[in-house]
Formats: C-alpha cells, structure tokens, sequence
C-alpha cells in the first residue's frame, strides 16, 4: 500500500465513508430559535469568582491528601537509597509522581487564573505562556510511564486540548474563546477530574 | 473584485454585515447565515460522530452557541474559522459526554451503515469497509484531523485554527493516521 493508492482510496472514502443524510433544517432551526433567543437566558455562566474559589478549594484538599497518603505510604526515605539500581518501585515512581502532582497544581492554578485573563494588560499573555509550558510538560507525561495508566491518559490528553485553546488565548481578552475554555472545563470535568487524580497518585506505581 | 471567506459563498464586508446584523437581533440575517452555513457544519459534525440523531443535536448546539456569543465576535479571525472551531469542540465534548465516541462497537456499526457505494468506480467494496473501520479505529487526535484534511478538505490552517494546535501538528497528526491506515491496509490485503 503506497501514497498513491491510499489517496485513491481516500478520495473514494470522501464521497462514501459517513455520508450525512440532509438535515431536518427547519426542525434543527426550531430548536435553535427556542434556545437562543426565546429560552430563559443561559448566557451567564455560573460567577467565575464561585467557580475559581471552588478550583482553589477542590485543589488545595486534593494535594494535600495525596501528599500527606504519599508520605505516609513511603516507608524509606530516598536518602538511604542513594544507587538508582536498588530503589524500590515506589522510589522509581516518586520523580513521576512528583512532577505529575506539581504539574497538576499548576495547571489547575492556571485555570483558576483564567477569570482575570486579559483584565490587566499582559495577562494573557502570561496565561499563554504558561499554558505552552504545561502543554510541553503534557506531552512529556503522556510519553513517560504516567500514560500508561489510561484514567491518567484521558486526563492529560484533555488537559492537552484545553491548554492548546488557553495557549492560543487572544489578546485583548475573548469572552467567546473563554466561554469556550469553560465549556471544555465543565464538560469534561476536569477540575474534580485533576483533584481525582492528585488524590489516586500516591496508590500508583509507574 | 468581491473578496470571499474560505467556506463561505458571502463576500467578506456582506458577510460582516450579516454578522453584526445578526448580533443586533436581525432575526432574517440568523437565520441567512444558518442556511449559509448549516450544511457544512452537519457535514463536518455526522463525520466526526457517525450518528445522524447525535449530529442534529450537535449542529444546534453549535449554531445556539453561535447566536449567543454573536455580539462576542470581534472579526480577528474568519467568521467561517471561529464557526468550525466552536463545531469541533462542540463535537468532541459532546461525544465524549455521551460515550459514544468509539467506546461501543453498536455505534461504530451503526456509522457503517453510512458507508454507502458510488464514490471511485475501482474501489473493491470490502477494501472499502476496511477503510471505514481503520479510520474508526484511531485515536480521536489523529482520526479528527485525518477526516477534517483528507475527507472534508479543510487545509493544515484551518485545522489547526480549530483544533487549537500548530499547522504542524495538524500535519504530523494525517501523517501518523495515513501511516496507521497503510498498515492496516496492507495487513487487510494479506489477509484476503
């Protein structure tokens, strides 16, 4: 199988793979009628102050449970094991688990941070910054043996679509591109999804 | 000479006219961009999901989101960008809310049955089949791309621009697919 035939066959699945059957426009524009512009106003989403006090919250609980499990769970200091060859399974994790804790504090300080995106001048650009970084430290984690467990992956990888959108976040501020952001927050559940995951990182091993 | 927007038959100032028009409550001008655009983001929204009822409701969930953050617009990128980007979040959130993006195998069945004949004369049905079910089977980041590049002929920017990534992600994502899928086609032809 060449280039040349794979295109082929592509060309042919354009006119035949998942062919939509027309859509019912007027019933589809019924719909739409009613929850744009008759339905009760959904325009505001929940306050971002209610929603960046409970990121803070959920996050503050979530790393201090999974770091208080994690050191009661680690019987020997790293110290005494100063040769790589004989560390533990859980010493051989710590480094993993560590940097996937503080990069799941961060990103969900990131997040919490979002409300006041583009109210001061250069924060978004803060914002974006630090969301490139993070998205570089995704894709490190989703290559290193953290992917391999598949909660943690679904994570990451969402993590990784909303970082990209936050790391491409418009200056001056886009109340569209943030509603956006939100949406993908609450839908995919990430916020009690990162608290989640904070907590189970002390009971694995990668 | 009319300057028109990819994907969009409007000249450029007709088509901001359209949209301001629409966010000061002109209820024909919605209701011209919805016929202008809903096509296509059907299209786009029954490919990525495979599911005709699924894609109806993404089509107006993406349209009501649309409306509502109308007067949000502030004309830096292309109308018609800011519409896919809106449609393939909506679609991938909402598939993933539903779980039926590629979890259970009734769905990937019920997407076959839109498989239909009638494309390139040559092309053996069952390679056909075995076509549709490898771009099933990849992983959402590489089928997305894959399916917006080589079935519905968005460009490396465009995809880009919607899924949030580099132009050069977008590339090394239909270039790891179409490697998946010649493996798996030559593994098919093998095999039969």
């Amino acid at each position: 199988m060449d280039d040349k035939q794979l295109d082929h066959l592509l060309k042919d699945a354009a006119r035949t793979y998942r062919v939509p059957p027309s859509p019912e426009r007027d019933a589809i524009w019924a719909h739409i009628e009613r929850e744009a512009f008759v339905g009760p106003d959904r325009r505001h989403l929940p306050g971002w102050r209610i929603f960046a006090t409970g990121v803070a919250a959920s996050l503050l609980i979530g790393i201090l449970v999974g770091r208080m499990t994690m050191r009661l769970g680690s019987e020997v200091p790293f110290a005494r094991n100063p040769i790589a060859l004989t560390l533990t399974p859980v010493e051989r994790s710590a480094p993993y688990q560590r940097a996937t804790e503080e990069f799941l504090g961060r990103t969900a300080l990131l997040f919490a941070a979002l409300p006041a995106a583009g109210s001061r001048e250069g924060t978004n650009g803060q914002l974006s910054a630090q969301a490139s970084q993070l998205l570089t430290t995704t894709r490190l984690l989703l290559d290193s043996p953290v992917g391999a467990d598949t909660r943690m992956k679904q994570l990451l990888e969402d993590l990784e679509l909303v970082l990209a959108q936050v790391s491409r976040l418009p200056t001056p501020r886009s109340s569209a591109e943030l509603s956006l952001i939100t949406q993908a927050l609450e839908e995919r559940d990430l916020v009690p999804r990162i608290r989640l995951a904070v907590v189970d990182l002390s009971g694995n091993e990668y | 000479m009319q300057i028109t927007q990819v994907g969009s038959p409007w000249p450029v100032e007709d088509e901001r006219s359209l949209i301001a028009r629409a966010a000061a409550g002109d209820r024909v001008a919605t209701r011209v961009l919805y016929d202008t655009h809903v096509l296509r983001v059907h299209r786009l929204a029954f490919r990525l999901c495979g599911d005709p009822d699924l894609a109806a409701d993404l089509t107006q969930d993406v349209f009501v989101q649309l409306f509502r953050q109308l007067g949000t617009f502030r004309g830096e990128s292309s109308f018609t960008t800011w519409l896919h980007r809106v449609t393939v979040t909506t679609a991938l959130n909402s598939m993933r809310k539903v779980k039926r993006f590629r979890e259970h195998e009734a769905d990937l069945e019920e997407a076959r049955e839109f498989t239909v004949n009638g494309g390139e004369g040559d092309v053996d049905p069952d390679v056909r089949d075995a076509l549709a079910a490898a771009i099933d089977a990849l992983p959402e980041s590489l089928r997305v791309a894959l399916v917006m590049h080589a079935i519905e002929g968005y460009t490396h920017i465009e995809i880009g621009a919607a899924l949030g990534i580099a132009e050069g992600t977008s590339k090394k994502r239909v270039f790891d697919a179409r490697a998946r899928l010649r493996t798996v086609l030559a593994i098919h032809r093998e095999e039969s």
